[in-house]
């Protein structure tokens, strides 16, 4: 047993620091998963991440070959870490392309596939970014009931359906589909296939879904016979559920590192502000309900932490982290809650303000939190469906549903 | 960074809980409870022929050499298993002795805490219950070449069958004014009495009514006792983390194993989600804990502890644990509400071991102060 990270990681994560202090606004201290909705959000994503290519950290995991530079996976969560705390936007440029399209597309996409999406990817460019259509409305967490429909003509398939909740379609050059190409298949996630559709394609409609707060995050996106060539088909035909399920897994376990580092930088700002800031006449860091409050959240804090470090550890030893993401997603999202329900609380007063006026405190970023975390906690799996994947795969339940 | 047990670590676990599976069944724990003494001489001097009373020190001291994180996989499985007896109030005395002892004491005290001929406690919190240096009434005066010592502390585990103590008292004032004194534990003046307490695991009031004890029974320097109380805290607070932990992992696998088994409405109770949820919180935050634990043990290991990381833990796992056993409770149903069943004797070492070492609230104010508060 050993919990110290080697020198390698040492030097990426003052590299990123110093990177970080450079380029990055100084009110950008946390990873908000929002910067596609404002434009001079995204533009300013999209700038970044054209310099994250050009480190070589953007997708530092991939081989040579298609832009990464084949970095460990050790290397990768230091990586998240530091985004996180720095709140580095662009990391994902709406993150399916980075997250998951990439590391699909290596584990059952072809040679042509790869050789063609995975340099754009890379480079950062506004052409590298996806979505990704997974959710309908009657296919939510109850995912294999898809019925967007991929009909086989020719060298093509015509797509016909509607996919919703889809974040950064306004702004994806691609949409990583799912579709049932099988319908009469005897169990439903039997006859999924994914597809992968410009998003220029004539028959794509976008429309925005704002969220309760105004912040344009996901759409719903219509697909009147859009036609696709058939060498676009990702895996094999009806074999997407099982491909999907390693994705989700890449695409959860990415996410706890920079939940992680997020959670520290909130704490160390949270800390600043309890001691900057006078409530009855004395500071706010000597209430001790404030003080107990914020030393549960840092427990909480390094057991994610360690989490990440183990689902880590065990990508080193060849183990595909199932449970592990999983736990991350759900343990992560709960701290997150309760560290916005913190900040909030701490702010007192100024916690109602608009983040973006002339009142807010900490660049409003608490606000923006607390509107946020009941979005991140129901994206890529809600916590429920966390925590059945949890009880079948880890403590070997019954199937609940 | 490396999750995995080195192959000695493994063999140490697995030794530990066949033996524990097959010297001290529950059965065993119920009666233990029961006894006067608290725990059972023949297993204990097997756990020496084992090599665990001084699994730490080093051979000369009649010791294998092992980490502090090896003694904390063996408290793991102390915990899991649930082990009556002076284990751990001897090693919270034994520490300080390997690390404030001249050769002498170490030489005199340490191989026969090895061999299993000396049970040790740490007598240092008084009737206001608190860890803190202020709160210790307890005198030391010294004349003639001998200190006289005065005063009474509470929640002593062990005293009743303890062969020595370990003492702070107060020399003078303040932080600087507290010494740790090794006193033999059939001293004139020293006076046991049993706490009735719901773990039912032997914790005493100790009573010293003109205590003489020879100055070279001090250990560490004169006025220097807080400092060893801190060493003593931050070891000893992992140490029953450990426990803690091991008793965590327990109350989760037979609630487990119980949710598959106990059918109602025609399935097993684990396919319903309001327990199957239940069963994932539990399990997500008592392997939490147990990471919490390795980090804090291997850091003292090699000789970097971090306090904020000891407090993390220590303010976290009886949380876990109450949790657990109250979730553990509530899926067993009536059943687990019963005397036959295990789950209580866990639930009723909660306290116990929130108590021990500083509770809850003392933690989270030290993990505050690490974080700047």
């Amino acid at each position: 047993m050993d919990f110290k990270l080697g020198e390698k990681e040492g030097v990426l994560r003052r590299a990123i620091r110093e990177f970080a202090q450079k380029e990055i606004p100084s009110e950008h201290f946390c990873l908000l998963l929002e910067e596609e909705s404002r434009d001079e959000d995204w533009e300013l994503a999209m700038s970044t991440s054209k310099k994250l290519a050009q480190k070589g950290w953007l997708v530092m995991a991939w081989p040579k070959e298609y832009g990464g530079r084949a970095a460990s996976y050790w290397e990768q969560m230091v990586y998240g870490e530091e985004c996180g705390y720095w709140g580095i936007p662009g990391i994902s440029m709406g993150i399916s392309g980075v997250a998951w399209v990439g590391p699909s597309l290596m584990q059952f996409g072809n040679e042509e596939q790869r050789k063609k999406y995975l340099p754009v990817i890379a480079s950062g460019e506004p052409d590298g970014v996806w979505c990704t259509g997974y959710s309908e409305p009657n296919a939510g967490s109850d995912f294999a009931n898809i019925q967007t429909r991929a009909i086989r003509d020719g060298d093509e398939y015509v797509i016909n359906g509607q996919k919703v909740w889809t974040s950064c379609a306004h702004r994806a050059r691609w949409c990583w589909l799912a579709v049932k190409t099988d319908p009469n298949a005897p169990k439903k996630h039997h006859g999924i296939s994914i597809f992968i559709v410009d998003m220029k394609s004539p028959g794509i409609t976008v429309n925005p879904l704002l969220n309760y707060y105004g912040v344009h995050i996901f759409n719903e996106v219509f697909f009147d016979n859009v036609r696709v060539s058939a060498s676009n088909l990702v895996g094999e035909e009806n074999k997407g559920w099982y491909h999907l399920m390693q994705s989700l897994a890449s695409e959860r376990h990415s996410i706890g590192p920079a939940l992680y580092g997020s959670v520290r930088r909130l704490l160390e700002e949270l800390v600043d502000y309890a001691k900057e800031t006078q409530h009855d006449g004395k500071p706010l860091c000597q209430n001790p309900v404030v003080r107990h409050m914020l030393a549960d959240a840092a427990a909480e804090a390094e057991m994610l932490k360690l989490f990440n470090y183990q689902t880590t550890w065990e990508l080193t030893q060849g183990i595909i982290p199932i449970y592990g993401s999983s736990r991350n997603k759900a343990f992560g999202d709960q701290l997150l809650e309760r560290i916005s329900i913190i900040g909030m609380k701490l702010m007192g007063a100024y916690s109602q303000v608009d983040p973006y006026s002339k009142w807010t405190k900490l660049h409003g970023i608490i606000q923006r939190l607390y509107l946020l975390f009941p979005g991140i906690s129901i994206a890529a799996g809600t916590d429920e469906i966390e925590k059945n994947v949890i009880g079948q795969f880890k403590l070997g339940l019954p199937k609940s549903y | 960074m490396d999750f995995k047990l080195s192959e000695d670590q493994e063999m140490l676990r697995s030794l530990a809980r066949d033996f524990l599976t097959k010297e001290c069944p529950k059965a065993k724990v119920r009666e233990l409870e029961a006894d006067e003494k608290g725990y059972d001489p023949q297993m204990w001097e097997r756990m020496a022929g084992l090599g665990w009373l001084g699994l730490v020190f080093p051979e000369n001291y009649g010791g294998t050499g092992a980490t502090f994180l090896d003694l904390v996989l063996l408290m793991e499985e102390i915990g899991r298993n649930i082990l009556p007896g002076p284990f751990f109030s001897t090693a919270t005395c034994a520490l300080p002795i390997l690390e404030y002892g001249d050769e002498e004491l170490k030489a005199k005290f340490l191989p026969q805490i090895a061999k299993g001929a000396a049970i040790w406690t740490l007598a240092l919190i008084e009737t206001l219950g608190g860890y803190e240096a202020s709160e210790i009434r307890t005198s030391a005066r010294i004349g003639d070449g001998q200190y006289v010592i005065e005063g009474t502390k509470l929640f002593v585990p062990n005293a009743n069958i303890a062969s020595h103590l370990l003492i702070a008292a107060q020399t003078g004032e303040g932080d600087k004014g507290i010494t740790m004194f090794i006193v033999d534990a059939h001293s004139l003046g020293v006076e046991v009495e049993v706490i009735p307490t719901i773990a039912e695991d032997k914790q005493c009031q100790v009573t010293f009514t003109k205590v003489k004890v020879p100055e070279g029974n001090v250990l560490g320097n004169v006025g220097g006792g807080w400092d060893i109380v801190e060493f003593i805290l931050d070891r000893a607070a992992i140490l029953k983390c450990a426990e803690v932990c091991g008793g965590c992992q327990a109350v989760v696998e037979m609630t487990n194993a119980y949710a598959k088994d106990r059918v109602q409405f025609d399935k097993p109770i684990g396919s319903f989600q309001a327990i199957q949820h239940r069963l994932v919180d539990m399990f997500v935050n008592v392997e939490g804990l147990q990471y919490l634990v390795y980090q804090a043990a291997w850091e003292i290991s090699v000789g970097s502890p971090s306090k904020l990381h000891i407090s993390l833990v220590k303010a976290k796992a009886s949380e876990v644990y109450q949790q657990a056993c109250l979730d553990a409770i509530r899926i067993h149903g009536a059943t687990g509400f019963t005397k036959e069943h295990d789950v209580g004797l866990y639930f009723r070492r909660v306290k116990a071991s929130e108590f021990a070492m500083g509770d809850t609230d003392l933690w989270r104010e030290r993990v505050a102060v690490e974080l700047g508060l």
